[in-house]
């Protein structure tokens, strides 16, 4: 099978909303994941994407949770490939970060990784190659990207 | 593929066989299903992952809240893992080191193999 984009024309992505509801994080992780797949990323890359995928979304479920009830707007997930690197977006209409980060995430300062879970921030830091997180006018948005050439080794947690 | 459930007892340990996907909507299911245990006097516990297709935050903390549930009853929990992405997810977050994992339930049934 040829890869979309390998003859040169367009590569398709997708952008999907989802009520922050725990029952849809699935909804978001498979979806990306079978764009992954359409671009043939092997498949342990394809399990790490879809647990950044379930990473990022379950920090915005879970501030909707807290919000008992007065979070109600979805998210919305985007997913493109370009270049051998899948990049994924999660904005949360709920979503507020007190500092901006970009860049590697193993050089990222833990304090400025807005991850509610202790234990997601070691996950996300090993998994994706950059995330960077940005304040809007309507909400965060939480970008990641993987590159789908090589499985690199995980970085250690630290 | 939701989450599946399933408790045997073998000796004084009960094994929790667990199958899909443990994530934020389905752990709920796994923390009440291992407090259910507990709270029932099964404190030696055995979650055999084998067939757990997906593994997030959400699952690992509550299998760190198992994990100090039955330590603070004089019990522990052992976990089968033999699926590398699963094993992963314990390396990269350095719950290998707190888990005695398995890499199959004879050996979770006797004696430890690695992890621990």
């Amino acid at each position: 099978m040829t890869p979309p984009g390998a003859d040169g024309g367009p590569v398709p992505g997708l952008e999907l909303e989802v009520p922050p509801k725990p029952a849809l994080v699935r909804t978001a992780r498979h979806a990306v994941a079978a764009l992954a797949r359409l671009h043939q990323a092997p498949e342990d890359l394809v399990e790490d994407i879809k647990l950044a995928v379930s990473e990022a979304c379950n920090t915005a479920v879970a501030r909707a949770e807290s919000s008992q009830g007065s979070a109600t707007e979805p998210l919305t997930v985007i997913a493109s490939v370009s270049r051998g690197r899948i990049e994924i977006e999660v904005f949360d209409p709920n979503g507020k970060v007190s500092r901006e980060v970009a860049g590697s995430p193993s050089e990222i300062d833990t304090e400025d990784l807005p991850f509610d879970r202790i234990l997601a921030l070691p996950i996300v830091r090993g998994l994706v190659d950059e995330v960077g997180i940005t304040q809007e006018d309507r909400g965060s948005r939480m970008r990641m990207v993987v590159s789908l050439a090589a499985t690199a080794e995980a970085p250690s947690a630290g | 593929m939701d989450l599946e459930l399933e408790t045997t007892q073998r000796d004084s340990q009960t094994v929790l066989t667990v199958r899909g996907e443990i994530d934020v909507y389905t752990a709920p299911r796994l923390r009440q299903a291992i407090v259910d245990l507990v709270d029932a006097g099964s404190v030696n516990l055995v979650i055999d992952m084998d067939k757990v297709d997906f593994l997030d935050s959400t699952g690992l903390g509550v299998l760190v809240e198992g994990l100090k549930r039955v330590r603070t009853r004089g019990g522990d929990l052992s976990i089968v893992v033999t699926q590398d992405k699963i094993v992963k997810i314990f390396e990269i977050t350095g719950l290998n080191k707190a888990f005695s994992l398995h890499a199959s339930l004879d050996d979770a049934l006797g004696e430890p193999v690695s992890g621990g």
